[in-house]
């Protein structure tokens, strides 16, 4: 039984047969969704799909998507998906497995370009193509594959140094978004002249001057250039085509949300009892700071390493944001792929971690099942269990860091 | 030939007193009494159905059409995509009279109105609308649920054969959409009843606004150390390069 287990998985580890697999078992999930949504009650397809697709209808009127309430997205996307309207139903589904199953493929190039053998890239890259997570997500309807897809492609760009290409994929990434915006630093870190760091009596002043010099180089204004360009281009664009409704419902939306309902975020209590005080704007503040440090510190140390460096900076940036719900969760688990090649963590201590990471969001969902479905009072619990989820992400974050081998580049530079 | 208009009178108006208590439309005032509405509440939590169900007695004209006109409290909503979704499913139908925000809270929602015309199930009318509790504000008092009420709907009769209502005391004449697509508007016999059913409620989870301290104290120590614990970690295993701060 076991040698048959495991010349299955040997064959399944050849790339073709991995990315086919995967593509097929993601046909089969669209396929079972559309038998599940003609003859359930309980539909398969998520609440976001319909949205995406009620807006494309607006736009085949003539009219602006966000006649549709709740679309909180670029316009790009309800015009990516039209041919729901004027093909298939289905298209849009079929758009996101095929970016997930691209995602994957971006996964294994930048692993094989880190130096990985084809196999151990494909046992790798297969906890993305063969995890229920994405593929149900994707087949489902949401749309993070094509955002997954956008941010792997940017780093892939960006390790076989095709500058142009990285800026163009990142404006887009940004413009679909916003998170990704939080690269820029960790970016523009790893675009700056290597000069050997020598002198190190020199004051405080000279290596800030020497630090910002080394920065402001031609390849970060060609990359910022570019991106900017196709950010602002687009932003132009679909400003003068949908007007103030366009900002306000794709960035400032996401920028200034407080949504009061309960999440996993560990601010969701503290918002929801203070939403209507005047410490509203400083808690606010007081919460968006740990995130910022962070975020900054992550950016410095790690900018060698961009797999890992955007990998930590999403993981941070979800678990303490004010808003967390399991979808963005994707936007770093994506990333978690290039990071685990060079992690030291035994397998059972892999296993235990990742326990630990499923055992957090289960003490969530128990008590948020019971206010939301039964009608129990237990906001206290809910509140107590993001504590605890934060902790938990901690927690994984601090052993991931320490357990991480950095390349011998990096390894060399340290020690220098 | 006046003998013959003469008598003709003398039997119309004689035959017209006796069918003083039918209206034209059929709707007869006898079998209006019989008429009568319950609603209930089912399920729990924040997601539940509003079950409306009409009760007539036999003898029920031929083409009746009935509507249930809801003023539903600020405390709950109403989801249209969903209602969209259910109207090709189940055949619901409803219509709503105004935009309903999914999202707000309900301090800042007010009452609004939809109508249901419910299908014939087994000899009585009967409507499932599913209704959503909207968050409300903490209460500082201790207090752990808020009782949302909903009233009783009013129940709007008219028959598909009736051209013109005649105007029936005690129950009046309103104007309302035919049907759930709202093309045109029909005259509809609405009908008042002693209120046999006392408003249905549900029970809304409150956060508790008295705790507000404990949560802001503990939610911004357990992030403060969660960030310090981290930033202490990347501090000892990152690769500060070229910054400044390293000496």
């Amino acid at each position: 039984m076991a040698s048959i287990v495991e010349s299955v998985l040997s064959k399944l580890m050849n790339k073709n047969v991995l990315f086919t697999v995967s593509f097929l078992v993601r046909l089969v999930l669209v396929s079972f969704g559309v038998y599940q949504d003609r003859t359930m009650v309980v539909k398969y397809t998520d609440v976001d799909y319909h949205v995406f697709t009620d807006a494309s209808k607006f736009i085949t009127q003539g009219q602006s998507p966000y006649h549709r309430s709740t679309y909180r997205y670029t316009p790009l996307l309800a015009w990516i998906l039209t041919p729901n309207i004027y093909l298939s139903h289905v298209f849009g589904k079929l758009l996101f497995i095929t970016c997930d199953v691209l995602s994957g493929h971006l996964i294994y190039l930048i692993l094989r370009q880190r130096g990985l053998s084809c196999e151990a890239a494909c046992r790798v890259c297969s906890l993305w193509l063969l995890n229920p997570l994405p593929a149900g997500v994707s087949s489902r309807g949401n749309a993070e594959s094509v955002i997954t897809a956008l941010v792997l492609a940017t780093l892939l760009c960006l390790e076989l140094r095709q500058l142009p290409m990285a800026a163009i994929l990142y404006g887009l990434a940004v413009h679909m978004k916003i998170y990704p915006v939080t690269y820029a630093l960790p970016i523009a870190l790893s675009l700056q002249r290597k000069e050997n760091v020598e002198e190190r009596r020199v004051g405080w002043w000279r290596k800030g001057l020497g630090f910002l010099l080394r920065l402001l180089n031609k390849e970060l204004f060609l990359f910022a250039g570019v991106a900017g360009v196709v950010f602002c281009g687009l932003t132009v664009l679909f400003y003068n085509m949908y007007g103030w409704d366009f900002l306000q419902e794709t960035y400032l939306y996401h920028l200034t949300r407080r949504d009061i309902r309960h999440n996993f975020s560990p601010y969701f209590y503290m918002l929801y009892l203070t939403a209507d005080s005047p410490w509203s704007l400083a808690l606010g503040l007081a919460a968006f700071l740990p995130q910022a440090l962070l975020l900054l510190l992550v950016s410095l140390a790690f900018h060698t390493d961009l797999a890992l460096c955007c990998f930590l900076h999403t993981a941070i940036f979800v678990s303490f944001n004010k808003v967390c719900t399991s979808q963005y969760f994707l936007w770093y688990l994506c990333l978690f792929p290039l990071v685990l090649p060079r992690l030291t963590l035994s397998p059972k201590q892999g296993v235990e971690l990742l326990a630990l990471w499923f055992a957090g969001q289960g003490i969530w969902l128990a008590p948020a099942y019971y206010l939301e479905f039964e009608g129990y009072n237990t906001f206290l619990l809910i509140w107590l269990a993001g504590l605890i989820f934060l902790i938990i992400n901690s927690f994984i974050m601090v052993q991931i860091i320490t357990h991480y081998k950095p390349s011998d580049t990096m390894q060399r530079l340290k020690a220098e | 030939m006046f003998v013959f208009f003469s008598t003709c009178t003398v039997y119309l108006v004689l035959f017209g007193s006796t069918q003083a208590d039918e209206n034209s439309c059929g709707l007869s005032m006898t079998w209006l009494e019989t008429v009568s509405v319950t609603m209930d509440v089912s399920k729990n939590g924040f997601h539940r159905d509003l079950v409306t169900t009409v009760y007539f007695g036999p003898g029920f004209p031929d083409g009746l059409e009935a509507l249930l006109v809801h003023r539903l409290p600020s405390g709950i909503y109403i989801d249209q995509y969903q209602l969209a979704s259910l109207k090709e499913d189940t055949g619901l139908q409803v219509l709503l009279g105004s935009e309903v925000d999914l999202e707000a809270p309900a301090h800042t929602s007010e009452e609004f109105i939809v109508l249901v015309y419910p299908a014939l199930d087994q000899g009585s009318l009967k409507a499932t609308l599913p209704i959503h509790g909207r968050y409300h504000k903490p209460s500082l008092a201790g207090k752990r649920f808020e009782l949302v009420e909903i009233k009783l709907p009013k129940l709007i009769l008219r028959t598909d054969t009736c051209t013109q209502l005649i105007s029936f005391p005690p129950y009046k004449i309103v104007d309302s959409p035919c049907t759930v697509h709202n093309l045109s508007i029909c005259q509809w016999l609405e009908i008042q009843h002693q209120q046999e059913q006392d408003p249905v409620s549900l029970e809304i989870p409150l956060g508790d606004g008295s705790l507000v301290e404990p949560v802001c104290a503990g939610t911004l120590l357990v992030t403060l150390l969660c960030c310090a614990i981290l930033s202490r970690s990347i501090w000892r295993h990152g690769v500060f390069l070229d910054n400044v701060i390293l000496t």
